[in-house]
């Protein structure tokens, strides 16, 4: 007997067609196609939740935020009692229509952090926030007598 | 952009080709209208020259790679963005004009414009 090992799901991923049928009288793509797509607009992310890398090197924290489609004018980054909050407004339009999505996560930040010195740069739609630590949270060596 | 074909076992994985690498399917919408479709891919993270498009035999493949590696020296304190690249293949059965495909990448997002091929365009039919 020959046992047939099959992955499904991780071929799927890779060889999986994706299909758009078209009406012939409405021209438009089916709906179904988009509520099949519902279940994956946040993978990993519940409600309207930006996930979020976190890395520390020794002079600074650094959070990356996926926020594909935002415009840096529709970024708000704000640290406010410890908790570094970033919210983004998505703004998607289809001809006429204009729809928009309001994003926002929030991280809690050491009290080590240079509030003052806290910077981000939106680059490919991923932001990063660099938050530098406080001159007494470095690590420093300390000479022998 | 150009679009490029580029390795063929992405144009054509088979279940005997030993498909090793990681992918996921990027979010993605379709808008149509009567002269053209667009195609909007979220790609957060491919720097423009990280993503590759080819289309053909009808099917639209985006290939989008990802460069979030951990720079040296770093320590990763929380993780939720994934590292694996993106990889998208849309089977167009509508007549498009492949040589006025349009691509463009802004803010994480491509958007890929499709004009119909006039034969697929609606047309009115006057009733004599």
């Amino acid at each position: 007997m020959k046992l047939i090992r099959t992955n499904p799901s991780a071929l799927a991923r890779v060889s999986g067609f994706d299909e758009w049928f078209r009406h012939p009288f409405a021209g438009l793509p089916s709906l179904g196609h988009f509520f099949n797509n519902l279940s994956e607009v946040f993978p990993g992310v519940t409600g309207d939740r930006l996930a979020v890398d976190v890395h520390e090197d020794k002079d600074a924290f650094h959070a990356s935020f996926e926020v594909p489609g935002v415009k840096k004018e529709d970024v708000k980054i704000e640290l406010n009692e410890g908790m570094l909050t970033v919210s983004a407004e998505k703004r998607e339009k289809n001809g006429d229509n204009e729809s928009s999505l309001r994003l926002s996560r929030s991280v809690s930040v050491s009290d080590g952090v240079n509030a003052e010195a806290i910077s981000a740069r939106l680059e490919d739609g991923v932001l990063r926030v660099t938050l530098p630590k406080a001159e007494h949270r470095k690590p420093r060596s300390i000479a022998l007598n | 952009m150009n679009t490029t074909c580029h390795t063929p076992t992405c144009c054509a994985p088979s279940a005997t080709s030993g498909v090793t690498e990681s992918l996921r399917k990027p979010l993605y919408n379709v808008h149509g209208g009567t002269d053209a479709y667009e195609v909007r891919v979220e790609l957060p993270g491919v720097p423009k020259n990280g993503v590759k498009l080819d289309f053909d035999d009808n099917i639209l493949t985006v290939r989008g790679e990802r460069n979030i590696s951990v720079p040296e020296g770093m320590r990763t304190l929380h993780r939720e963005l994934s590292p694996l690249s993106y990889l998208l293949r849309l089977r167009l059965n509508a007549p498009v004009e492949e040589e006025k495909l349009v691509a463009k990448l802004e803010d994480g997002v491509l958007t890929i414009a499709l004009p119909l091929k006039q034969a697929a365009k609606p047309r009115q039919i006057a009733i004599q």
